[in-house]
C-alpha cells in the first residue's frame, strides 16, 4: 500500500501499488515539473521505483494567487 | 537517473534542459542562473540596498534566501493584508523565516493602514485581487522610496513572466510589451523593480524551498479564486512537455528582440506624474489611486450600520 498526500489540496489517496514515481504521477495527471514528489527528506525522479509501505508527499508548484 | 554533472543518484529533473542534478549540482545550477539573469539585465549594482517583497510563497523566500547567500544587502517587506486566518499563517511564515536566517524584515498592516483588504472587497466594487495589488505595489514601491532602498526585487519567476507576456501579446498591448521584461528602472517616484528569478521555473524555486529546508505558506488566497494566469500557465506547461525549452526561448526572444521594437514604437506619453497630495506617491490624478480607495472604504465603513451596532 503506498500512501499519497497531495499539497495544497490537502487530499490523501492510496493505491495498492505503483512500480515508479512516473506511473504515479501519470495517474494523478500530473507531468514531470507539474509538483514536487518527495519521499521523507528526498524528492524523487521519474524513474525511481516506490515500495509498499511509502509515503508521497506530493506539493503541487503553480501558483494559486 | 544520475547527475548530469557529478553522476550521484538526481533529484530534480529538467526536461526544458535535458538534464537532472542532484541536490549540492541543483544549488550551483540556481545559483548561476540568478546570477545570470542580475548580470545580464543589470539589475542589482555593488553596495545598492535591496528590499524584497516577502509574500511566504516559495518564490519570494527562496529569491531572499538566494540573494542573502549572494552577499546582497537585503531586508523583506511583507504586507499583512488583514485577511482572518490566511494573513495570520502567511505572516508566521515570513516571520520565522526571517528570525531563522537572521533577516531583516519590515511589516506593513493594512488593518493599521486603514486599508484591510476584507473592507476593500466588501465596500469597493472592483475585483478585489486587483485592488490588492495596487495597494501591495503601493507599499513596496513607497516603503523603497521613503527608506532609502535602490532595488526592489520580487520572486516573480519564468512561468509567471511567461504567461503575462503571453497575456500582452493575445491583446497586443504595446505599452506593456515595450517594457515587461526582469527591470524596470527607477524613474518618475518609482524605484527600481527587478526579477532575478526570471530565468528559473516555478518547479525550480519550488525544489529550491523544498531542500533549502524553507517553510511555505502554500494555501491559496481565500478572496482569489485562482490567480489570474492561471490559465495560461498550464497552456505553456502543454506547449513545454511537448517541446521543451519553449518558455526560456520565447521570454529570452522577446526580450532580445520583441522589446526592442515595441519601446522604439511606443512614443505615447502617459499624462505627467506629480507627488499624491496626501501620501507623496507618484499619481497623475492629484490623489493616488490607494488613497482614494482608502478615502472610500473609510466613508463607506462609516456610513454601514453593521459596522455601527458593534
Amino acid at each position: 500500500m503506498i500512501t499519497v498526500f497531495v499539497e495544497p489540496d490537502n487530499e490523501t489517496f492510496t493505491f495498492e501499488k505503483h512500480n515508479t514515481v512516473l506511473m504515479l504521477q501519470k495517474r494523478l495527471g500530473l507531468r514531470v515539473n507539474d509538483a514536487l514528489i518527495i519521499r521523507g527528506d528526498r524528492l524523487l525522479t521519474p524513474d525511481d521505483r516506490l515500495e509498499d509501505g511509502d509515503e508521497i508527499r506530493i506539493r503541487k508548484v503553480t501558483s494559486t494567487g | 537517473m544520475k547527475c548530469r554533472k557529478c553522476k550521484a543518484p538526481a533529484e530534480v529533473p529538467l526536461p526544458s534542459h535535458n538534464t537532472a542534478f542532484c541536490r549540492d549540482c541543483f544549488a550551483a545550477y540556481f545559483t548561476g542562473q540568478v546570477e545570470k539573469a542580475i548580470r545580464r539585465h543589470g539589475l542589482i549594482k555593488p553596495g545598492e540596498r535591496v528590499l524584497v517583497a516577502l509574500s511566504g510563497g516559495k518564490d519570494s523566500l527562496s529569491l531572499m534566501l538566494e540573494l542573502s547567500r549572494l552577499g546582497y544587502d537585503v531586508t523583506g517587506l511583507h504586507v499583512d493584508l488583514g485577511i482572518p486566518v490566511s494573513s495570520a499563517a502567511a505572516r508566521n511564515k515570513v516571520e520565522a523565516f526571517c528570525r531563522l536566517h537572521g533577516l531583516k524584515l519590515r511589516v506593513i498592516e493594512l488593518e493599521k493602514e486603514g486599508l484591510p483588504i476584507p473592507d476593500v472587497k466588501r465596500y469597493i466594487n472592483r475585483p478585489v485581487c486587483s485592488a490588492c495589488g495596487k495597494i501591495k505595489r503601493h507599499w513596496f514601491n513607497r516603503i523603497a522610496l521613503e527608506e532609502d532602498f535602490q532595488v526592489l526585487a520580487t520572486g516573480h519567476n519564468l512561468d509567471d513572466e511567461v504567461a503575462r507576456l503571453f497575456a500582452n501579446t493575445l491583446r497586443w498591448d504595446a505599452g506593456y510589451l515595450s517594457d515587461q521584461g526582469p527591470c524596470l528602472q527607477a524613474e518618475n517616484g518609482f524605484a527600481r523593480k527587478v526579477k532575478p528569478l526570471c530565468r528559473l521555473t516555478e518547479f525550480e524555486t519550488g525544489c529550491y524551498a523544498f531542500l533549502n529546508g524553507i517553510e511555505i505558506h502554500t494555501a491559496p488566497c481565500p478572496y482569489s479564486g485562482g490567480a489570474s494566469f492561471t490559465g495560461h500557465k498550464r497552456l505553456w506547461a502543454d506547449l513545454e512537455h511537448m517541446s521543451p525549452g519553449q518558455k526560456i526561448a520565447f521570454y529570452d526572444g522577446f526580450l532580445k528582440r520583441g522589446r526592442p521594437a515595441f519601446a522604439r514604437q511606443e512614443q505615447e506619453k502617459g499624462d505627467p506624474l506629480a507627488p499624491c497630495e496626501v501620501c507623496k506617491s507618484p499619481t497623475s490624478t492629484g490623489i493616488c489611486g490607494v488613497c482614494r480607495l482608502k478615502i472610500a472604504v473609510t466613508e463607506r465603513r462609516a456610513a454601514d450600520p453593521e459596522r455601527q451596532a458593534k
